[in-house]
């Protein structure tokens, strides 16, 4: 018996609610909640905390682990990419009333800065960007193909561009990138 | 050369007694977790705080010069320039404010709150006096002001002074940590209009942009490379009445190619409100032209 296993809020079951923009990623991080043994609760049920993709929703007096947020007032802190490990001992530790911070947090924000004047790197293409889209729902090459009605091949062409446009690896990467990229670059009119 | 210690202690001595003063210039305003921010007192009913690093809440707990807590709320917020403003619920006295002049290699006094209604104080050069700036969310800053200052956290939003005892403006944090001055000028010019509306007037058509590729097939005809695309229309906002749609790529406002971001957000300024905007854009492989009204964008 290992005397971390007696301590409770390390054997727990949390109750989770997961706060998320769209669909997919709430899909995606809930998935990871429940895989960690934790249980998912929705959205206003009764949770020990709430994982929220970006800014929470103001007024949220539970616990929060934040995906990128920028909100100094929450408990517990991660960048938009963060992994499994990290997202489960994050919730872990706000439930035990601690608070969570990536090391050299300030410097790494992205601060008041100034408008870029004209867009740099490599540019996603309407297409690419649909092909992400099926990606963050966890599709197959196969199933991506038959959605958007493309050849397999074409598919691959456009996976191995987005890996390289985004500097991504793997799937899971491109998907975590390209959502960082239009948290960053997404303008409103 | 013969030692002259009294000018090292009077300059030492100045400094000491501005800082001693200058806590009457700055608050705490309390955070979650015994953290703060400051505040400065701008004038007796107001606190200017930096937006970036103020928690989205209408209430917040203000310690003020000697100690007392007082509730404030909140009056305004403007992310493009980053200020925000705070009514205490009873008035504090304020400190009268001086515009500051920043000139690179002057020596620049940082002061914070340091939560219990003291200041803790920040000495170093201006690093950087530079022209006028547009924000990433295309607030006009009237100077660019860098200083070589380390700041803490809690700091940020306290009062910077120039030798004179002049104000240059409010620190704050730009990228990788950088420290710098959102200057008097633009406190005083986006003060009113927070305290008026509660936020700062700006052209609106209701869309969600994303920069992307042209796609190649389409280079030829849109003459450009890269455009916005149409992310989401607000319901019934200018945009919709318009017609414009998801996945439209717009590739120029008015002339204005769509990757001259900065150019583009001055195209939607406070006087941009009730403008006609002619849009380039590319629907279902052809470039189409569309028109619209501008209308005023309400809260951030």
């Amino acid at each position: 018996m290992s005397n971390l296993a007696s301590i409770p809020v390390l054997m727990e079951r949390l109750r989770v609610a997961v706060h998320a923009k769209d669909a997919p990623r709430r899909t995606a991080l809930g998935k990871v909640v429940a895989e960690a043994g934790h249980v998912v609760v929705g959205a206003d049920d009764t949770a020990d905390v709430v994982l929220v993709d970006g800014d929470g929703p103001p007024g949220e007096t539970r616990p929060v682990v934040a995906l990128g947020g920028a909100d100094d007032d929450v408990s517990g802190v991660l960048s938009a990419d963060a992994d499994a490990d990290q997202i489960d001992a994050a919730i872990r530790a706000v439930a035990a009333g601690l608070v969570v911070r990536l090391p050299g947090a300030r410097e790494q924000e992205a601060g008041f800065g100034a408008m870029r004047e004209t867009l740099g790197h490599a540019l996603l293409t309407p297409r690419e960007l649909e092909v992400l889209a099926a990606l963050a729902e966890g599709l197959t090459n196969k199933a991506v193909a038959r959605r958007l009605d493309i050849s397999l091949h074409t598919v691959k062409f456009h996976v191995e561009s987005l890996f390289r446009k985004l500097g991504a690896r793997t799937r899971t990467e491109a998907v975590a990138k390209a959502s960082e990229r239009r948290r960053h670059e997404t303008i409103t009119l | 050369m013969p030692d002259q210690p009294e000018l090292l202690a009077q300059f030492s001595n100045a400094l000491a007694t501005r800082a001693e003063a200058a806590k009457n210039t700055v608050v705490a305003i309390r955070l979650a977790h015994e953290r703060h921010i400051t505040g400065m007192l701008w004038h007796s009913g107001v606190v200017v705080v930096s937006e970036q690093s103020l928690p989205h809440r209408d209430e917040f707990e203000l310690v003020a010069p000697g100690g007392a807590v007082f509730s404030a709320k909140l009056a305004g917020r403007d992310p493009s320039t980053n200020i925000a403003i705070l009514r205490p619920a009873d008035a504090i006295a304020a400190p009268s404010i001086v515009a500051g002049e920043a000139r690179t290699g002057a020596i620049a006094l940082a002061i914070g709150a340091d939560g219990t209604g003291g200041a803790s104080a920040r000495l170093g050069l201006v690093n950087l006096a530079g022209p006028e700036w547009h924000s990433s969310h295309g607030g006009l800053i009237d100077r660019r002001i860098v200083l070589d200052v380390r700041l803490a956290g809690r700091e940020e939003g306290g009062p910077v002074f120039d030798a004179t005892g002049g104000t240059l403006g409010m620190s704050t944090f730009g990228p990788r940590g950088q420290v710098i001055v959102i200057p008097t000028a633009t406190i005083e010019r986006v003060v009113p209009q927070l305290l008026k509306d509660g936020h700062i007037a700006r052209g609106w058509l209701g869309v969600a942009l994303q920069p992307v590729a042209v796609p190649d097939a389409l280079r030829e005809t849109a003459d450009q490379s890269s455009g916005l695309m149409v992310m989401s229309v607000v319901e019934g906002g200018p945009a919709a009445q318009a017609g414009i749609l998801a996945g439209d790529i717009i590739l120029s406002v008015d002339g204005t190619s769509a990757h001259r971001l900065r150019k583009i957000a001055r195209h939607f300024g406070a006087d941009s409100v009730g403008r006609k905007a002619e849009l380039r854009l590319i629907r279902s492989g052809a470039v189409i032209a569309v028109q619209t009204t501008i209308a005023e964008r309400h809260a951030a």
